[in-house]
């Protein structure tokens, strides 16, 4: 009974008012490229002081669901993914705002979001105890194999296996700008300053997608021929929605797994949804063509880290990414320590934290549903307007991030390199996975091995370890498999079409 | 919508700021001083500890400085660009800042910084975070003495994690290590809160950590603190001996302060540090600090120069003796 008064407290008009307040700001902070959920969260932190815990910290999560929610939005309409986590949603939801489908991407977004958010909300409720224990499970062997895992993505999303390789390693090679992560020493800055602490990455993403499309755009920006664009449409059918029933789920898993695992985020957890979804698809070449499923695959995961990173830090004190690290020093200077402590002293601000956690992503759904049709207006204005502004939010974005000129040098360069990539079919999806991991392999290689004085096995002995090194080479080879069985199927048609 | 905007605004808004600063400059008179904004440069991103009780020092600044104090901050290069905008300003007290150990009295002897700690003027120590080496519940040991034995026994096996490569907790690992005589291996973590998980799962042995990091964990039993780098031992953890107590003659806290560019008018300065002096006795500063969970440590100029100087000269043996001194000095130039 007294849990449930706890629910009902959270539910009161004060907080849902809060909680509300903090999604749709959320959701504008990120649909803004250049404003994160990390930066929402911090900023309003101070503004948290004079609320009662429950208040200041469901309009804090209400912040967090929303700002990974809101990422989508420009994501999906002008190719500019509003936060990291969103990136991998540009793969499909570009192309399908440019077929006309801009109001079911949307929806499609919003739906997956929701669902992987309330997937993880129930996860976070009902077992956050038990699954916290994995987090401290990985160490930096374990942080090592699963970057691995994730780098094999690259593989299956790069089409011409060469070039995405090529592409995967120039990543990897321009993730080593900046501090040595074991010696500290600056590589490869030139003596810049402002590349010691490596490439900005929300202004390298900026780059790569949304500048190099603007680079494309401008090659065509003296024909005249508006396309119009046909923004209606907001719900999926039943039979879409039947198609992407498994990936939603898949991709919930997968988000709040990632999510409890501390330090990773919703980055990758998105990329590797996308992945499984693919391998697991009957059609996986209809995947980067404007494909629902690719959709629900990279929304439900990142939205489901929500859920999955508050449990290590409700239930063990540590943060599960950069913005629950940020939520953590909210509930201290609120005076709560995060941790099993907090279930005993304090179980009112708990249940009160699941229970915004749910009806945050509510009020994102309720939030996003009515929108759709105003944020897919943007595709009614003119190409050649729209360009320009895209090109003006690029270098706002870029500089509002650090307020650090160098930053709109990596903007500019990445969008160079971007557009010659896009010229030549490199996969620009590689170069950006390689730049979420690479730093991530490389920083945990290193120490795990110099933890164990470099005995390789020791090193990979660890179960979690072995786990992920032995999916290693499964997943590289399967997209191969996948090649030659589509090959051997196209040939057995043709060979019963001619008999 | 507002809300999403506040960094946007605040750059427009310290652009103005600039822009009416040189065109003022020439009238300013130390005698009036000050005639109009003062700027305070954070060097870290908004939303962190030192912005935070920026923020809140220049709210209460305002009050005994008689003008407006607005702070901007300039991150990056940990630290090192809003450090040398601050040190390279024009010294006229219109902009200060804030100073870290990190950026003052460590990254210089890395080498590939503009500045060093003799550009800088000391107006007040503000604040310093504590060194508690904490231990994990699967470690071999369980108090200071254990460990150091543990260490004298297997030279160079202990692992202690840090917050980060070159950081003040690598530093007070090292030269804890090497005022107390022993080999440590110490690792690198991206962050504190990263060191301190590693601690927990078990993969490392030891963390040296400040104590508002470390106070959950120690409550709830997984991570036990058994030596603190201070003179006197500290309230959050009185059962931690001090390093000094198990023989080993080394102090160490990563701290802020306020600095200025070198220079400035002998009027201005004194202003300064009397209403900084009135600010950090403030009721309303010293609650919300204790609220923030900040370790205040308010000294005077003379004091704050002295406690950078010794700790530059600390880091500046323990980096060269590491191989680190220098290493990111730009051969070219």
């Amino acid at each position: 009974m007294e849990q449930l008064s706890y629910v009902l407290a959270a539910l009161s008009p004060n907080v849902l008012w809060v909680t509300a307040l903090g999604t749709l700001g959320g959701i504008v902070i990120g649909a803004l490229p250049g404003l994160t959920a990390t930066m929402g969260v911090a900023l309003l932190v101070p503004m948290t002081f004079g609320m009662e815990p429950v208040n200041g910290l469901s309009m804090l999560i209400g912040i967090f669901v929303g700002g990974i929610y809101g990422g989508c939005i420009s994501s999906i309409l002008i190719k500019t993914p509003g936060t990291p986590a969103s990136a991998a949603t540009v793969l499909d939801g570009y192309p399908m705002a440019q077929n006309g489908q801009a109001g079911k991407a949307l929806g499609m977004a919003t739906i997956a979001s929701a669902a992987g958010g309330l997937f993880s909300s129930v996860v976070l409720a009902t077992v956050a105890p038990q699954l916290a224990s994995v987090a401290l499970k990985f160490g930096p062997a374990e942080y090592f194999a699963l970057a691995l895992f994730g780098l094999t993505i690259i593989a299956s999303l790069s089409g011409d296996i060469v070039k995405g390789v090529i592409a995967g390693m120039l990543g990897v090679l321009l993730s080593c700008v900046g501090a040595d992560p074991i010696t500290g020493a600056s590589r490869y800055t030139f003596g810049v300053t402002g590349f010691a602490a490596g490439f900005a990455f929300t202004p390298a993403l900026i780059g790569l997608f949304a500048v190099s499309e603007v680079f494309v755009q401008l090659e065509k920006i003296f024909e005249d021929k508006v396309k119009p664009v046909s923004v209606s449409g907001v719900w999926p059918s039943w039979s879409e929605l039947r198609e992407c029933w498994g990936t939603l789920l898949r991709g919930s898993i997968i988000g709040t797994f990632i999510g409890i695992v501390p330090g990773v985020g919703s980055g990758t957890a998105s990329w590797i949804s996308y992945n499984e979804a693919r391998r697991a698809s009957r059609t996986p070449e209809k995947f980067g063509t404007g494909y629902m499923p690719g959709v629900a695959a990279t929304e439900s995961a990142n939205n489901a880290v929500c859920g999955g990173a508050l449990v290590p830090l409700l239930a063990l004190g540590v943060p599960g990414d950069v913005v629950t690290a940020v939520l953590m020093g909210g509930l201290m200077i609120h005076g709560l320590a995060p941790g099993p402590l907090l279930f005993r002293d304090n179980p009112g601000v708990v249940v009160g934290l699941f229970t915004s956690s749910f009806t945050a992503n509510i009020f994102m759904f309720v939030f996003g549903m009515a929108g759709i049709p105003y944020f897919s207006k943007i595709l009614l204005i003119p190409k050649k307007v729209l360009t320009v502004c895209i090109a003006l939010f690029c270098f706002i974005g870029s500089y509002a991030i650090n307020m650090n000129s160098v930053d709109l040098y990596t903007m500019l360069g990445f969008g160079v390199v971007g557009y010659g990539m896009q010229k030549y079919n490199f996969s620009q999806a590689a170069l950006c996975i390689a730049l979420i991991l690479g730093p991530m392999a490389e920083a945990n290689l290193r120490l795990g091995l110099l933890n164990v004085d470099g005995d390789l096995v020791a090193f990979c002995s660890g179960p979690i370890t072995l786990f992920f090194l032995a999916l290693t080479p499964v997943s590289l080879a399967w997209p191969m498999i996948q090649n030659r069985r589509a090959k051997k199927k196209a040939l057995a048609r043709q060979n019963s079409e001619v008999s | 919508m507002k809300r999403s905007v506040p960094g946007i605004a605040a750059a427009s808004l310290s652009a103005l700021a600039l822009g009416g600063a040189i065109l003022a400059a020439p009238m300013a008179q130390a005698a009036d001083y000050p005639a109009r904004p003062v700027q305070i440069i954070v060097p870290y991103n908004a939303g962190g500890g030192t912005d935070l009780t920026a923020r809140v020092l220049a709210k209460v600044l305002e009050k005994y400085l008689g003008g407006t104090v607005v702070v901007r901050n300039q991150p990056g290069g940990g630290g090192s660009i809003g450090t040398s905008a601050i040190l390279h300003a024009k010294p006229d007290g219109y902009t200060i800042g804030t100073g870290s150990q990190g950026p003052l009295a460590m990254l210089p002897h890395y080498g590939g910084i503009d500045y060093s700690l003799k550009d800088a003027a000391f107006l007040a120590l503000i604040g310093r975070n504590q060194m508690a080496l904490g231990v994990g519940k699967a470690a071999p040991f369980s108090d200071a003495k254990g460990f150091l034995a543990y260490a004298k026994a297997h030279p160079g096996e202990l692992t202690v994690g840090n917050s980060g490569a070159g950081g003040a907790n690598h530093i007070a690992t090292e030269g804890f290590a090497t005022a107390a005589g022993v080999k440590l291996k110490s690792m690198p973590f991206g962050g504190a809160i990263a060191a301190i998980t590693a601690c927990l799962g078990g993969h490392i042995n030891a963390v040296v950590a400040h104590p508002a990091e470390l106070i959950n964990h120690v409550k709830a039993g997984s991570i036990k603190v058994v030596m603190v780098m201070e003179d006197k031992r500290i309230a959050e953890f009185p059962d931690a001996p001090t390093a000094k107590e198990v023989g080993v003659d080394f102090t160490w806290a990563a701290w802020k302060g306020l600095v200025a560019p070198k220079g400035l008018p002998p009027e201005v300065e004194a202003k300064l540090t009397a209403a900084l002096d009135k600010a950090m006795h403030d009721p309303e500063y010293v609650k919300k600090m204790a609220d923030m969970g900040e370790n205040m440590d308010y000294r005077p100029a003379a004091q704050f120069k002295a406690l950078a100087e010794r700790d530059s000269e600390i880091a500046e043996k323990v980096i060269r003796s590491l191989g680190m001194y220098g290493m990111n000095v730009n051969k070219k130039k």
